[in-house]
């Protein structure tokens, strides 16, 4: 980390909360094409969060941010594998 | 030859390299953890009755809390690594870490109570769901664990050679993996519980 730059931890703890009630409160909602975007979406943006000013990817080398997208795009077969072996297994 | 090594810029700093080792390691993590979810995401594709058989005795508003819980653990790992590395106060580190290791046990804490819940209406590990939820949230659940030993060994293993301002990659690199275990629960929370 350098420690030039300094996040708001206080405002990304608040965010991160915040969204977590959020989250709850709309699983209670019934109409699903509003609830699985809306949850995926809070989802991605909490995780977001959480790599960018907890673990300071916003601020240290790319070299770890590309790391971590290394490990996102090793899991791309596996998805496309469940994805082909679906239509097979399901009745 | 050395000159050109010498002329070539470096994507790091030399003292770093245990950092970059974390990283390296988390990208496994992510290959791992995306792997057990994708398990559970097929559990419930190739299934229609999660609802009725699984989620009906999942309690929302508990997990919630234990969600809150993790996430505020998290705010004070970045709290004790500001302490030492803005503030090199040793005091507060250790104060921030004591709050790290608490919280840390109570989401155990809820986490236990959760399956108890759980083996008492009959989801055990050898149900359709329970199988893949015990798995995936048992693997995450001793993640968190390894990771308050690792707490402890940071409050107590480190009086010979203690923490500044200069020297601090061992709580970074302790704060990197907690957050990626937060992330990995952000993640399941969603997928297990709220959709």
């Amino acid at each position: 980390m350098q420690t030039a730059k300094r996040p708001n931890y206080l405002f990304v703890f608040i965010a991160l909360a915040g969204f977590t009630l959020i989250e709850t409160l709309v699983s209670y909602v019934q109409q699903a094409a509003i609830k699985l975007p809306t949850l995926i979406v809070l989802s991605v943006v909490k995780a977001v969060l959480v790599l960018l000013y907890f673990m300071h990817l916003k601020f240290d080398s790319k070299l770890f941010s590309y790391l971590f997208i290394a490990g996102c795009v090793l899991v791309i077969p596996l998805i496309l594998a469940m994805v082909l072996i679906m239509p097979v297994i399901t009745p | 030859m050395s000159e050109m090594q010498a002329s070539s810029p470096a994507p790091i700093a030399e003292h770093e390299n245990t950092k970059l080792a974390m990283w390296v390691f988390l990208g496994g993590e992510v290959v791992f953890f995306v792997s057990l979810i994708l398990l559970i995401i097929f559990t419930r594709l190739t299934h229609s009755d999660y609802e009725a058989q699984f989620r009906s005795h999942l309690s929302i508003p508990v997990i919630a809390l234990n969600t809150f819980v993790l996430v505020t653990s998290s705010y004070f790992v970045v709290r004790a690594l500001e302490a030492i590395s803005f503030k090199d106060d040793r005091k507060a580190l250790r104060n921030n870490l004591i709050m790290v290791i608490v919280l840390g046990f109570l989401f155990l804490a809820g986490q236990a109570f959760e399956w108890t819940s759980l083996f008492g209406e009959g989801v055990n590990l050898a149900s359709t769901y329970g199988s893949p939820f015990f798995t995936v949230t048992g693997i995450h659940g001793t993640h968190v664990f390894v990771g308050i030993l690792w707490a402890i060994y940071l409050m107590f293993g480190h009086r010979r050679m203690p923490f500044t301002k200069e020297n601090h990659l061992g709580i970074e690199n302790f704060g990197l993996y907690w957050h990626f275990v937060d992330i990995v629960w952000i993640v399941l929370f969603t997928v297990i519980y709220l959709i």
